[in-house]
């Protein structure tokens, strides 16, 4: 059977349908910003009606929120964890240290930009931003799901060198088994 | 004055003890200025003579100009609610100071941060070199000769258009071309 | 030839029944118990919608080859274990295998799908899924206690272990076994606590104890398949409460569309309800640790369950 325009595209989307429907998060949080993740989780403004549930492990989860300020520590981790991740996999960066640095612009330990080191799909900014502002961030990522723009696991996977040589210019002990997921 | 007698009456105690300089800043704080090598000997008698069993906090201030790193210690005593500070120079080129790990237990991470941040020697520490910050290759960076801005702006990736000590409805009024609103007028720094 | 056609179809449609009917079960105890906490929650077909975002994930992450093993066993062992339970009594749709097996052949079973979770998690190496399946197994070495005194005291009363005759003497006689020995039952209402997994016993895959256990290191597909597992083997264990306990549903002597259909409405209507029960109790409880949960289990449904034994013998 060839690919055939019109049925690829109901195969696309329902898969886009059930895929924003149900986004599981992962329950880590790098920064400060995670003080905002129980508020917009619990009942006052209900993370849950959208489909969003915490995922435990990297193996489950789908979307991993950055949340805050990274130190260099941190990011070798949090590399990790992202590709352990399966794909299709999001990255969205909240508040305003992963746009530009935010107040710790010219710390010797945070980064200052998250776009270099990971693909980001969706950018909350606020500092931090309130669970209204994250809600808004979750339904923008919808929409990017639903057009079929949030590929950007492929990207990392294809861009593999270009990233890889941020992230070693920061973290000089690279001590990493390789990406061959 | 009256209600300093607590306060004078602990200074007096340690000042005479040692011969030392110290003075009451004001009710419940109490500083008093040691040479480096008793600083050990008032710390065990303030905890076990007259008390002062909590150490709260111990930092570093770094004197660029004068050459020479200052050590605080922080002690208080939950009886008598007063809180004592310590204070005592060493200097800049080759520090050295005691280690009292053996005194209080905290101390350990207190001493391993300023190992790391400022490069003072503790003989007899133990704890691993790498404590905050990860394959470090640069001087201590709370040491005042280290620019942290040169370093952040040459080490990571800054998105261009950000600058500084920008008023926030000058901005907005300038990109979206309203007018900035009656009440906010008087602090805006145009006018 | 042609009952045999039947009895295949039958047997396709309750498997399908059984999925869909325990999806949406957990869909509408999740609901509930977000207006229970004062917040709007998830669609009912919220679980639908998980398995296919599972299901279309785009690369697999295996462990070897008990990895691939795990839910494929979890899945054998629910459609075996309903195959052998009469869905509706007597009837030629639903006929299932229900004569050539019997009560002590579900019971042994049950295990063969946690047996199937803890070889695969196992094979993974993580040592979260190693305490996590510890604490599974312990926690099943505790409730299986009560459940299978229980079911010894129906299997004395009755002089008989076929499931099919058990609900057809609730059905003669008219009482249900619930009043007829009611030891009997507290003992296996309360040994189905522990099997459902909700609060107080739900340790063994609470996300933030213990980085939620056994399916730890799954993902996309596989976690998929074993959370709808574990769903149909809840539909399966309530079923097979109703008919021990309650009467069953369905008329034997009936088989029409419209006598199929109600007897369907009232096996819904009977599990739900029953399924209300540790639910209602999972809302106001926190979490047992291990030893504590095996305390309970061999405390008071034990000792219900040998007085059923007793109640039964004279």
């Amino acid at each position: 059977m060839e690919n055939d325009k019109s049925s690829q595209k109901i195969v696309d989307y329902i898969q886009n349908f059930a895929r924003k429907h149900s986004l599981f998060v992962l329950a880590y949080g790098t920064g400060c910003g995670a003080i905002e993740i129980p508020a917009t989780m619990t009942s006052r403004y209900d993370a849950e009606r959208f489909g969003i549930r915490g995922a435990a492990t990297p193996r489950q989860a789908d979307v991993l929120l950055i949340t805050g300020y990274l130190s260099t520590k941190t990011l070798k981790r949090v590399i990790r964890v992202y590709e352990q991740m399966q794909e299709p996999k999001y990255v969205i960066g909240f508040g305003s240290c992963t746009i530009n640095g935010g107040m710790y612009y010219d710390s010797y330990n945070t980064i200052n930009g998250l776009d270099q080191y990971l693909p980001v799909d969706v950018y909350i900014n606020g500092c931090m931003p309130r669970p209204e502002a994250v809600i808004s961030g979750f339904v923008k990522l919808q929409e990017l799901i639903q057009d079929g723009k949030a590929n950007n696991g492929e990207l990392y996977r294809k861009n593999l060198e270009h990233y890889r040589t941020n992230q070693k210019k920061i973290i000089k002990n690279w001590k990493m088994p390789d990406y061959n997921w | 004055m009256t209600n300093l007698i607590k306060e004078n009456k602990l200074l007096d105690a340690v000042t005479t003890a040692f011969k030392i300089k110290g003075k009451v800043i004001r009710g419940r704080r109490v500083e008093v200025f040691a040479d480096k090598n008793t600083v050990s000997s008032i710390l065990l008698f303030a905890k076990k003579q007259l008390g002062y069993i909590h150490l709260a906090h111990m930092t570093c201030v770094d004197w660029i100009e004068q050459r020479e790193f200052e050590m605080i210690y922080t002690i208080y005593s939950p009886v008598e609610k007063i809180t004592l500070f310590v204070k005592t120079r060493i200097d800049r080129e080759n520090p050295v100071m005691e280690n009292i790990d053996t005194i209080w237990d905290q101390a350990n991470t207190y001493e391993r941060e300023m190992r790391e941040m400022f490069g003072i020697e503790f003989p007899g520490l133990i704890g691993e070199h790498d404590f905050l910050l990860e394959d470090w290759d640069q001087i201590p960076p709370m040491r005042k000769e280290f620019d942290t801005h040169k370093y952040a702006a040459q080490t990571f990736f800054s998105r261009p258009g950000r600058e500084d000590a920008k008023d926030v409805r000058d901005e907005i009024s300038k990109r979206s071309g309203t007018a900035v609103p009656d009440f906010a007028k008087k602090y805006s720094r145009e006018s | 030839m042609e009952d045999l056609g039947l009895k295949i179809f039958g047997a396709i449609l309750t498997t399908f029944m059984a999925f869909a009917v325990g999806m949406t079960y957990g869909g509408i105890v999740r609901k509930l118990t977000a207006r229970v906490q004062n917040r709007y929650g998830p669609p009912v077909y919220q679980n639908f919608l998980d398995l296919f975002k599972l299901q279309s994930k785009k690369t697999n992450i295996a462990h070897g080859f008990m990895g691939h093993m795990a839910p494929v066993w979890i899945i054998i062992a629910a459609v075996t274990v309903l195959m052998f339970i009469p869905i509706l009594n007597g009837n030629l749709w639903f006929p299932n295998l229900s004569f050539h097996g019997d009560l002590i052949f579900l019971l042994y079973m049950m295990v063969f799908g946690s047996l199937g979770m803890a070889l695969g998690a196992g094979q993974t190496g993580n040592p979260n899924s190693a305490i996590g399946v510890t604490r599974g197994l312990s926690q099943m070495v505790g409730y299986e206690i009560p459940f299978v005194l229980a079911l010894v005291a129906l299997m004395i009363q009755y002089q008989t272990t076929s499931v099919q005759d058990l609900t057809q003497i609730q059905h003669d006689t008219g009482v249900w076994n619930a009043f007829a020995n009611p030891f009997a039952f507290l003992a296996a209402l309360l040994a189905s606590l522990g099997m459902y997994r909700y609060s107080p016993f739900d340790i063994v895959g609470a996300p933030a104890e213990l980085a939620s256990g056994p399916v730890s290191e799954f993902g996309g597909k596989y976690l998929g398949t074993m959370m709808s597992g574990g769903a149909v083997f809840a539909f399966i264990k309530l079923t097979l409460y109703v008919h021990l306990f309650f009467g069953g549903a369905g008329n034997p002597d009936d088989s029409g569309i419209l006598a199929t259909l109600t007897g369907i409405g009232i096996l819904l209507l009977k599990t739900f309800l029953l399924y209300m029960v540790p639910v209602f109790y999972g809302w106001i409880n926190p979490r047992y640790r291990t030893e504590q949960a095996i305390r309970y289990f061999w405390g008071w449904p034990t000792a219900l369950g040998i007085i059923g034994v007793l109640w039964a013998v004279y």
